[in-house]
């Protein structure tokens, strides 16, 4: 059980992913584009972010350096969401300072892991 | 030396005159002397004998005909109404007995003698022989109108004469000979000197028979090459034979050349029409006899001449040999060079209409690079008048001020060594030209001579070059952001079939997950298309790069076969892996290395059924080069022709298009294995045969090295 922040601008994809992580048993809460997803960062207190790369003007990497140069939000576990390993996309995420890594079409298993992960390290 | 002896001959002074006489005989001997040909010697003798102070009126020289035994007269005093060529036959005149016997015969009253023949000065006549190396060769006749009119002293003054005469006659003879064979001498000078002028070969040919023809006095004649490729010699010039010979062809032995030929002998046929060896293609020719010689350079044959007598009166002797011997050698070099020449012309021929029509512009540069000559090509591409650039230096004429430095560049290093290249140059009007340059050197007798420069319009395959570019640039990007477009509804469908399975499952409706699945399948497998498509656009637009990062490689081994599993037991296979003890890491593209071998297990499994796969890791370690990780996925499947696996590794090839139906994938797989292998350094290969199985093997570098991803 932890408080999830999903920044995705894609409605299915939010749609989707928040109803499963939260039959999972997350509180799921929704950004819908880059500076949203930073304010409700700085406002919430969120256990973990998870930030899609490519989302309109300000875009998941942006967002990604914008937070972790907040004292507020600098600690809290980011996993990026790509599309498809476009070139170097998995070393531009761990750059901006992202934790974490996954590729869409999601494999919730998979990102249930990543995320059991960083949320054991947290705690 | 005989006027010297003739004054030793002074005799005691028995006469009035005497003097006067010997004074008179000193003047013959010395004219004799003198004479220049045996014309001047018959004259000199009659002349001389004539003097007044010797007073021998009637008198003449005859020469004896070997064949006919007439005295033919050569010149004479006081007989007017003879002509010269008088010939008296045998049995005619006294003068005979004096050829017979070789003595002087005197005839104190001719009038007594039958055999007299009548003249002016019927009195007594004097017949002195003319003699040569113990041979009469003719004879002396003086005569008188009174009989008894000769007494001894006159015999002396006469023998000394016709002694005189016939040495003077001997030694004109020779000179006449000698004169004969510096005649010849220069004719073959001539021949020499104006064939080897003459360089075409028909002319050339010609003269070669021309000159035999005179030098020898024949009828004619004709001349042959030899063809050595074929064995054979063909006629080039005839002349006078009856027929026009030339273009006949002679085998080797065949006919008089083709017996010389060889023999390499001269040949001479007496009666032609009665020799045996005669050619069928001279069966109509109006020739007597026929003499022929090889044409030779020391040992090598280069053709053949003959020459023919069509009066049979003629035949060819000894002599003829011998000039035939002596013109043959000088006609066979005539030949050769011209036949050399012909070649070398029909070379440079080849090469001028060459340079002339092509459409490469070629021009030739002095070494301080002004144009000695250019073709119409070279007029052509750069707009340029001949006999404007003839003398110009070439770079300023067709090169920008941007360009001048390159171009001058080049110029100078072809004075050195072939240069090859491409650029931008410029044509009198001002419009640029794309071409490819090659400049040479040319180099004669070891020194550099010229720049020989040669330019080939580019522009349409440098314009086609960079539209097929730009095509193709379009259809990468085209791929690449329609998959991207694609990805999206479908991570949708997939996503939401999921999350759908999972509902079901959780609502007990179990008789929904069969359907979910399958559209959940179908997703996946459209999701890998597209996937694998956005791959290969990246390799062929040079985008795809490799993340290299150091991993474990017994980890990632564990991880792919985890995921492999499944898919290998689907079809009843038993998945095997054997790996070295120490794997230990490697500094690669890890992503890269396991969708290699996803893909590779996935293949097996999908054309394997009930068998076994196995999975092989090994690291090996060659003494020159680095170490590489060998990854080996063998199946007990049903394999492939050697036709199948040569195109295996194209995009778009799996064996056949029906296989896809039946086994699924993309048929892409493969292609983009092997460009990740390149890209890593590293290989993927095949050994497979029908009913065999297949084991496929990627070896990469333990250690990457970062390079490009755009492959051909």
């Amino acid at each position: 059980m932890a408080k999830i922040l999903l920044v995705e601008d894609n409605e299915m994809n939010r749609d989707m992913l928040s109803r499963r992580l939260t039959r999972k048993g997350h509180e799921v809460t929704i950004a819908v584009d880059g500076q949203q997803g930073i304010d409700m960062a700085r406002d919430g207190a969120y256990d973990l972010i998870l930030m899609d790369m490519s989302l309109p003007e300000v875009d998941g990497w942006e967002a990604t350096r914008q937070l972790r140069a907040d004292a507020k939000t600098e600690n809290v576990p980011i996993i990026a969401l790509t599309a498809h390993a476009m070139a170097g996309d998995r070393e531009k995420a761990l750059e901006a300072g992202c934790d974490d890594y996954d590729t869409k079409p999601i494999e919730l298993d998979r990102l249930l892991a990543k995320m059991a992960a960083l949320l054991e390290d947290e705690s | 030396m005989s006027a010297k002896r003739s004054t030793q001959m002074t005799r005691p002074q028995r006469q009035r005159g005497l003097a006067r006489r010997q004074a008179a005989l000193l003047r013959l001997s010395t004219e004799i002397a003198s004479a220049h040909d045996e014309a001047e010697v018959y004259q000199s003798v009659v002349n001389g004998l004539h003097d007044e102070a010797l007073g021998y009126n009637f008198l003449g020289i005859f020469l004896l005909d070997e064949e006919t035994g007439d005295r033919v007269l050569q010149a004479s005093i006081g007989w007017p109404d003879i002509q010269d060529d008088w010939r008296v036959h045998p049995g005619e005149g006294l003068s005979e007995r004096a050829i017979k016997d070789g003595k002087l015969h005197y005839t104190p009253d001719v009038r007594r003698e039958s055999q007299y023949l009548p003249s002016l000065a019927s009195g007594s006549e004097v017949d002195v022989p003319l003699r040569i190396d113990d041979r009469t060769i003719g004879v002396l006749v003086v005569e008188s109108s009174e009989p008894n009119a000769f007494g001894a002293d006159d015999f002396e003054i006469l023998t000394a004469a016709a002694n005189q005469a016939s040495i003077a006659i001997g030694r004109a003879r020779l000179l006449a000979e000698e004169r004969q064979r510096a005649d010849e001498h220069k004719a073959l000078l001539d021949t020499i000197s104006d064939l080897s002028s003459e360089l075409e070969l028909s002319r050339v040919l010609q003269a070669v028979l021309e000159r035999a023809v005179t030098l020898l006095n024949v009828t004619g004649g004709e001349v042959a090459i030899f063809e050595e490729e074929k064995g054979e010699l063909q006629v080039v010039a005839s002349q006078n034979i009856g027929k026009d010979s030339t273009g006949t062809r002679l085998k080797l032995g065949e006919g008089a050349m083709g017996a010389v030929a060889v023999t390499h002998e001269p040949l001479i046929i007496p009666s032609y029409h009665e020799w045996l060896g005669r050619s069928t293609k001279y069966a109509d020719v109006t020739v007597h006899s026929v003499m022929a010689a090889p044409l030779l350079i020391g040992r090598r044959l280069v053709g053949a001449i003959a020459t023919v007598h069509s009066d049979p009166e003629r035949v060819f002797g000894p002599e003829d040999l011998r000039l035939l011997n002596l013109f043959a050698p000088q006609a066979a070099i005539a030949v050769e060079n011209a036949r050399l020449y012909t070649e070398a012309q029909r070379q440079k021929q080849y090469f001028e209409d060459l340079v002339l029509n092509s459409p490469v512009a070629i021009v030739t540069l002095d070494l301080q690079h002004r144009i000695v000559s250019c073709n119409p090509g070279f007029e052509q591409l750069f707009g340029y008048e001949r006999e404007d650039v003839i003398g110009e230096e070439l770079d300023p004429l067709i090169t920008t001020e941007a360009t001048r430095k390159e171009a001058v560049a080049y110029t100078v290093e072809a004075r050195d060594r072939p240069v090859r290249g491409m650029g931008r140059r410029r044509r009198k009007d001002g419009t640029p030209v794309d071409v490819e340059i090659l400049a040479v050197p040319v180099i004669v007798d070891g020194e550099r001579v010229s720049i020989l420069a040669l330019y080939h319009d580019i522009t349409e395959l440098l314009e086609a070059r960079r539209e097929a570019e730009a095509a193709n640039s379009a259809k990468s990007h085209f791929l690449a952001s329609m998959s991207h477009e694609l990805r999206t509804p479908l991570n949708a469908i997939i996503g939401y079939s999921e999350m759908l399975q999972e509902e079901v499952q959780d609502l007990g409706h179990l008789e929904l997950t069969d359907d979910l699945e399958k559209i959940r399948t179908a997703g996946r497998h459209l999701l890998s298309l597209i996937n694998d498509i956005l791959d290969l656009s990246k390799i062929e637009a040079g985008k795809m790069e490799l993340h290299l990062e150091s991993f474990d490689v017994r980890a990632m081994i564990e991880d792919v076969t985890t995921t492999a599993r499944p898919l290998v037991e689907k079809n009843r296979n038993q998945l095997q892996v054997r790996t070295d003890p120490e794997l230990g890491s490697m500094y690669s593209d890890l992503t890269k290395v396991r969708q290699m071998l996803l893909n590779l297990l996935s293949n097996a499994s999908k054309f394997t059924e009930g068998g076994t796969i196995e999975l092989t890791v090994e690291r090996t370690s060659e003494s020159n080069g680095p170490t590489m990780m060998s990854f080996s996925v063998s199946d007990t499947g049903i394999g492939m022709t050697p036709e199948q696996m040569d195109k295996l590794f194209e995009a778009f090839s799996q064996a056949e298009a029906s296989t896809t139906s039946k086994y699924g994938g993309t048929g892409l797989g493969l292609a983009i294995t092997r460009h990740f292998c390149e890209m890593m350094g590293g290989d993927v290969h095949v050994e497979s045969g029908p009913g065999q199985g297949s084991t496929f093997t990627i070896e990469l570098p333990v250690t990457a090295a970062k390079r490009t991803g755009a492959t051909s």
